[in-house]
């Protein structure tokens, strides 16, 4: 028996596996760590090379320019073109859509699952075919939405109602859209968490006496509140990130933040990568905090079985 | 007054009818248990009552009212669960708060009233654990703690002991016969245990395939099953069956099969002689012993099952394939050993072969 060595090849074991998951995280983290130091950068260390593998002389300037209120000030964006280069637009577009949108895809979504897991809706196959709609690319469906949003819904609207109401470029039409695409991701999840609560809870809350409303309010949304934090984090990140269809329709007016990010280039300097790297730092940590913050639920949410019987 | 009466009551899912037009009256304060096999329509029967279930016709009467389209928290009645169904989120003060809470009873009643029935069900001290810190038989407890809260007038059981161990279910069926006689309410209970229905019941309905096959105390559905499948559902070990014919000899009726005889009483029916039949005999009337005597048959030992106060002999005979006899754990017998056999005349059940039911 050879202890010591077998000792040795464990120890070896574990530095080689340590490295590994390194070198692993280093590769992944990388693209993070050059946003967040090109933020600190001013324009001409952007593209410097030999690259600056960290400011040499860091800079508060992108975030400044993002966040000024006067763009008249910011030097960059006058010279860059007439659009206004700051964050504020595109963060109030962001943040109204993707919270409204998900939100009421939460609620919509809570309510149908419900219906399909207890009451059999749509048959005993409609469960699994709810995500056939994610099943479509995107793209293949944004030109024909945009024929909607720009043309039909108009023209429908003014011979109908006889006033032109147009989806294009609006946070309203965005916000219907995302729900849209969120919708069956709600259902799906919701269904996984509600299927988890016994049916028999609520026969025992009804012959107790309670009303449906009152045992869905005080049996069955206590339950699968877990689970519904962790289905809203999960579409409201999706409709954050979301480029795209934002990108097809919408335009002026309206920009969500991956858009806004798309649009920093100027004609004299090419891409804006320092403010560009800036709004992507700011566009992730919101993201970061809200996982940090519902960390709870997100452990309880994923572990199945979370209800003990 | 808490009878309960179901006329005609049948419940169809789809092309499939779960209950097929039952007919029954639970007396005021009875403890009635429906027992049977899994898909026999006592739970539907059962879920029926409590208005879980809506029928596809038929009509159901609690007290004097026909409670038949009425919701479930209308009808005046208590339910436990199969699983329990406490609710998890909650305290078990809560949980056994609910029902009052729902009906709206002072703040200052409820505090009384949940005391009491904890009190009742010795879990006083649980009050503040949730449902998931309890074990299987404090939890069961709690659920009947919160079921007796409400003091319903009818409580419905749905198989409550099945997640209990076996020492822990006897027990509790001693203790929920004891809350019966204290509650004086209808007891409705739901089992497919057929020493649990006998041990508490005051009156049994064995139901099999959506009907009723038999009604009755306990003692009269062992001791004269209506029908082979109550007779087979009861006792333990399964009743003997085997098939043959009743031959009339002289006054002195007999039930034949290839190569085994056995005497029948005299007052048998007359009408029955030449008629194909089923015997059925308990392994506690079945007489076997070593020795040859006069009457019996001729049979081979093939597994002996010591219980204690008795010894189950397993053994073959011509005419029946396997036959189990309740003999004195000291009769001196071994696997393979011949043994001679006879049956007690006055409690053998004949049934007919095609119904099932029974002839004499």
């Amino acid at each position: 028996m050879s202890r010591p060595g077998e000792r040795r090849f464990r120890a070896r074991a574990v530095i080689v596996r340590h490295a590994i998951l390194i070198a692993w995280a280093a590769i992944v983290m990388f693209p993070i760590f050059w946003m967040l130091q090109t933020s600190f950068k001013d324009s001409g260390e952007w593209v410097s090379w030999p690259p600056h593998w960290l400011p040499h002389d860091p800079t508060l300037k992108n975030y400044a320019q993002i966040f000024t209120f006067d763009v008249s000030e910011a030097g960059v964006a006058r010279e860059a073109t007439e659009q206004p280069f700051n964050i504020w637009g595109s963060l109030a577009d962001s943040v109204i859509i993707c919270t409204i949108s998900s939100l009421v895809a939460l609620i919509m979504g809570a309510f149908l699952a419900y219906a399909i897991s207890r009451f059999n809706v749509g048959g005993s196959k409609f469960r699994h075919m709810v995500l056939l709609v994610r099943m479509i690319p995107p793209i293949v469906v944004a030109i024909p939405l945009l024929m909607y949003y720009a043309i039909m819904v108009p023209y429908a609207s003014e011979a109908v109602f006889g006033a032109r109401i147009s989806l294009f470029d609006t946070r309203t039409g965005m916000s219907l859209l995302y729900l849209t695409i969120t919708l069956p991701f709600v259902i799906w999840m919701m269904l996984s968490f509600i299927d988890e609560v016994p049916y028999s809870l609520e026969h025992a809350a009804r012959i107790m006496g309670a009303g449906r409303i009152y045992t869905l309010w005080k049996i069955v949304l206590p339950l699968v509140a877990s689970g519904m934090v962790v289905t809203f984090l999960f579409v409201f990140i999706l409709n954050w990130a979301e480029f795209l269809l934002a990108l097809t329709l919408t335009h002026p007016e309206v920009s969500t933040l991956p858009v806004l990010l798309n649009k920093f280039q100027s004609a004299s300097e090419g891409r804006l990568y320092g403010p560009q790297a800036a709004i992507g730092t700011v566009i992730t940590i919101p993201v970061v905090i809200l996982g940090v913050l519902i960390q709870k639920h997100l452990v309880k949410g994923f572990s199945f079985g979370m209800i003990r019987r | 007054m808490a009878q309960i009466i179901l006329k005609d009551l049948v419940k169809a899912f789809g092309s499939f009818t779960a209950v097929k037009g039952i007919n029954l009256e639970i007396r005021d304060g009875e403890f009635l248990i429906m027992v049977g096999p899994s898909g026999c329509g006592k739970t539907t029967t059962l879920n029926m009552i409590s208005g879980l279930v809506m029928p596809s016709s038929g009509e159901i009467t609690i007290g004097n009212r026909v409670v038949t389209r009425t919701e479930p928290g209308e009808r005046g009645l208590g339910m436990v669960f199969q699983d329990l169904a406490l609710f998890p989120h909650m305290s078990v003060y809560d949980n056994i708060a609910f029902g009052l809470r729902v009906k709206h009873v002072a703040a200052g009643e409820i505090e009384a009233r949940v005391r009491s029935a904890a009190g009742a069900m010795h879990i006083a001290g649980l009050l503040g654990k949730r449902p998931g810190q309890c074990s299987g038989g404090e939890a069961q407890r709690v659920a009947l703690a919160r079921t007796i809260v409400t003091n319903p007038a009818v409580y419905l059981m749905d198989e409550p002991l099945s997640s209990l161990d076996a020492k822990l279910r006897i027990d509790m069926r001693t203790e929920l016969k004891n809350l019966h006689e204290e509650l004086k309410g209808t007891f409705v209970y739901v089992t497919h245990d057929q020493a649990e229905a006998m041990t508490m019941a005051d009156r049994i309905v064995v139901m099999n395939a959506g009907t009723i096959e038999q009604l009755g105390g306990p003692l009269d559905i062992y001791r004269r099953p209506a029908t082979r499948f109550v007779a087979g559902f009861f006792g333990m070990p399964t009743m003997n069956f085997i098939d043959g014919e009743i031959v009339a000899d002289n006054g002195a009726p007999r039930f034949a099969a290839d190569g085994l005889a056995a005497a029948m009483p005299k007052e048998l029916d007359a009408g029955l002689a030449g008629r194909k039949v089923v015997l059925g005999v308990r392994a506690e009337h079945v007489i076997a012993r070593r020795a040859r005597a006069a009457g019996t048959n001729p049979g081979t030992v093939r597994l002996i099952e010591p219980l204690g106060d008795a010894t189950l002999v397993f053994f073959e005979a011509e005419g029946a394939e396997r036959l189990v006899a309740k003999v004195d754990p000291d009769t001196p017998l071994s696997p393979g050993a011949p043994i001679h056999f006879r049956f007690d005349a006055a409690s053998c059940h004949l049934f007919d072969p095609g119904t099932g039911a029974r002839l004499n």
